[in-house]
């Protein structure tokens, strides 16, 4: 059952991921180059309906929250790390894979790459954890919990504001 | 030789794939947990290489602890396994489906040679789940997911992601001092 719900959820995250562009090079390349924004706004939407949904839910004492570990500099490095992949692919994890179903060549290399790459971190692990990892260990921190706040009351108004923002900030022109 | 041109164009508009994804986070949090991909790239290493030389996948502590029980049977991986089936078939659907090789940005910047493109695709990936299992988490789980939860990790992330990517993106494709 749980197996069928993972399998169902996913195909609609791929599926959306396909239609809505967010799979395609030339999008998220010329997101990164700013000068198609769609993506942004694309995200800046994903973000919005979740931080208000899910501090609904929250405050409504059924959500699963899963808050991941802040540690730093050790996260500063990886999102530089990350961020370069992902400007020479033109694919994040998630969309790699949506763009191989599409029939991209190019993506599938990712994903192998990207397998090797997980497999050689697994293995450096212990190493990389006593220089970078072990270091600034904070927790699963967030932001209304340091400040001893309802989460609520924080996610509605930036909610909001995203929202705001990714209706405002200009389309720009398309795929060309 | 592309026509990167053509699927590229999207067939729903922004809000309604950002408020696709938002409903997708919700309904996952409600039922079981926030939604991530990058985990499971670990956990199909740890798997395979399991199969194959089962004492070298065991000395790894952060493979045994995160395909734990060396099985792919689990919620989280069949939430990954979901999304190329949904977008192949998505793909179908919209008659989008396309094998071009070489993305047309690609092709204006460094020319159609798809060798050129398949290895930098693979070099770039490995860079990109280094970085990403490094961070714990990937687009999904620390963007979408961790800032939804107003997480102090997944913000410190996703700012690092976005200032490399849009610096390294515009230095790739040449738009220094030429406008």
């Amino acid at each position: 059952m749980k197996l069928l719900l993972g399998l169902t959820l996913g195909a609609a995250f791929g599926a959306v991921i396909q239609l809505s562009g967010a799979s395609s090079h030339t999008k998220i390349i010329n997101a990164l180059r700013l000068k198609d924004l769609t993506i942004m706004k694309l995200i800046l939407t994903a973000i919005g309906v979740g931080l208000i949904g899910v501090h609904l839910l929250d405050a409504l004492g059924v959500a699963n929250l899963k808050v991941k570990d802040l540690y730093l500099p050790g996260l500063v490095v990886a999102g530089l790390i990350f961020g370069v992949g992902f400007a020479v692919t033109g694919y994040c994890p998630g969309t790699a894979l949506a763009a191989a179903a599409e029939g991209k060549p190019d993506a599938w290399a990712t994903v192998l790459g990207g397998l090797l790459g997980a497999l050689v971190f697994a293995f450096m692990f212990p190493d990389l954890e006593a220089f970078l990892l072990s270091i600034g260990q904070y927790g699963p921190v967030t932001i209304h919990g340091s400040f001893g706040i309802q989460g609520l009351l924080l996610a509605a108004p930036l909610g909001a504001l995203c929202l705001w923002l990714a209706a405002k900030l200009p389309a720009g022109g398309g795929a060309r | 030789m592309t026509n990167g041109a053509t699927h590229a164009v999207p067939v729903i508009s922004w809000w309604a794939g950002g408020l696709g994804i938002g409903l997708i986070l919700i309904l996952a949090v409600a039922l079981v947990q926030p939604i991530g991909v990058s985990t499971q790239y670990v956990v199909l290493d740890g798997v395979l290489l399991h199969r194959i030389l089962p004492e070298v996948a065991a000395q790894s502590p952060y493979l045994v602890d995160t395909a734990a029980g060396w099985t792919l049977l689990n919620y989280e991986f069949f939430f990954v396994i979901g999304i190329p089936i949904g977008a192949f078939l998505a793909s179908l659907a919209t008659k989008r489906f396309s094998t071009r090789l070489v993305p047309l940005e690609w092709v204006r910047r460094f020319g159609p040679i798809p060798g050129r493109r398949l290895v930098w695709s693979f070099i770039g990936g490995f860079i990109l789940l280094f970085g990403a299992r490094f961070g714990g988490g990937c687009t999904s789980g620390h963007m979408i997911s961790g800032v939804s939860q107003l997480a102090v990790s997944s913000l410190i992330f996703s700012a690092a992601l976005f200032v490399s990517a849009i610096l390294t993106a515009r230095w790739l494709y040449g738009d220094w001092g030429k406008r």
